[in-house]
């Protein structure tokens, strides 16, 4: 589970940047790279974060 | 007071903090508050940092400049600078009838129930196009210009509805009958085939 929370953490960490680079600039290219890279880094920490929440092994000692 | 873009970068940089704990120390989620903590930063604060990013795109993308950006869009640009008032575009932008830094906005929009919905859904649409598809040359528009999106402003206005021209067709103008851009109304628009032989208006630094 603590490996899936890493991986998560790392993947919402760069969507999060991506999505505050493109924030600097106001083009269809910032946007896309928003939708697309951003949104696609950022749905799979969260998507990976919630199915950690239902692995079985729970434990930090299972990890 | 915190602006839209500083208050998603404020989110976005608590977030990364946030999370940069659960990733260091993930052995913190052992206990509650530990879960509570790894639940508020790997999914509700992420989450609300995202919208807040979004949100605030979505409101740029109304902008000229946003519009402009893409390389297809360059000549109607241009077209806003024709120094000929029978050019509605021109004559409307140059004169501030509407607000310059969201132009194409404002006469593209539709002025209906869910069309600002309408205009970005079908706005993402020419960005996917843009970028994945291949474009329509020349574009034009979906449907013929409704009336309703003129009549949204110019309504009410004294100098359109003193006007005996509009006067004797207003029932047709609003049931959309007859185009405002019939032939021999306003029907100058973009003309983007023809800018190179137009005098173009400069705006003063």
């Amino acid at each position: 589970m603590l490996r899936k929370l890493r991986i998560s953490g790392i993947l919402l960490i760069l969507g999060l940047v991506v999505e505050a680079l493109s924030l600097c600039w106001n083009t269809t290219l910032s946007f896309m790279s928003f939708v697309v890279v951003g949104g696609l880094l950022f749905g799979a920490g969260i998507l990976l974060f919630l199915y950690s929440l239902l692995s079985p092994s729970t434990s930090p000692s299972n990890s | 007071m915190i602006g839209p873009q500083s208050l998603a970068f404020l989110l976005i940089g608590a977030s990364i903090l946030l999370i940069l704990v659960v990733v260091i120390r993930p052995s913190i989620t052992a206990s509650r508050e530990g879960k509570i903590v790894a639940f508020l930063a790997l999914f509700i604060v992420p989450v609300i940092a995202a919208g807040v990013g979004a949100s605030e795109h979505m409101e740029r993308s109304e902008e000229t400049k946003f519009c402009l950006s893409c390389h297809i869009m360059e000549p109607y640009g241009r077209s806003l600078y024709v120094d000929d008032a029978s050019y509605i575009p021109a004559a409307h932008f140059q004169n501030h009838r509407i607000p310059p830094e969201k132009a194409c906005y404002t006469c593209h929009t539709d002025y209906a129930m869910f069309g600002t919905v309408h205009a970005k859904l079908e706005g993402l649409h020419h960005v996917y196009v843009y970028w994945f598809g291949t474009p329509m040359r020349p574009i034009h528009l979906y449907q013929p210009y409704n009336n309703r999106e003129c009549l949204h402003c110019h309504s009410g206005a004294r100098s359109f509805e003193e006007s005996p021209t509009h006067t004797a067709m207003m029932g047709d103008l609003r049931s959309n009958k007859l185009s405002c851009a019939s032939s021999g109304c306003h029907d100058t628009f973009h003309n983007v085939d023809k800018l190179d032989h137009v005098k173009s208006w400069k705006p003063a630094e």
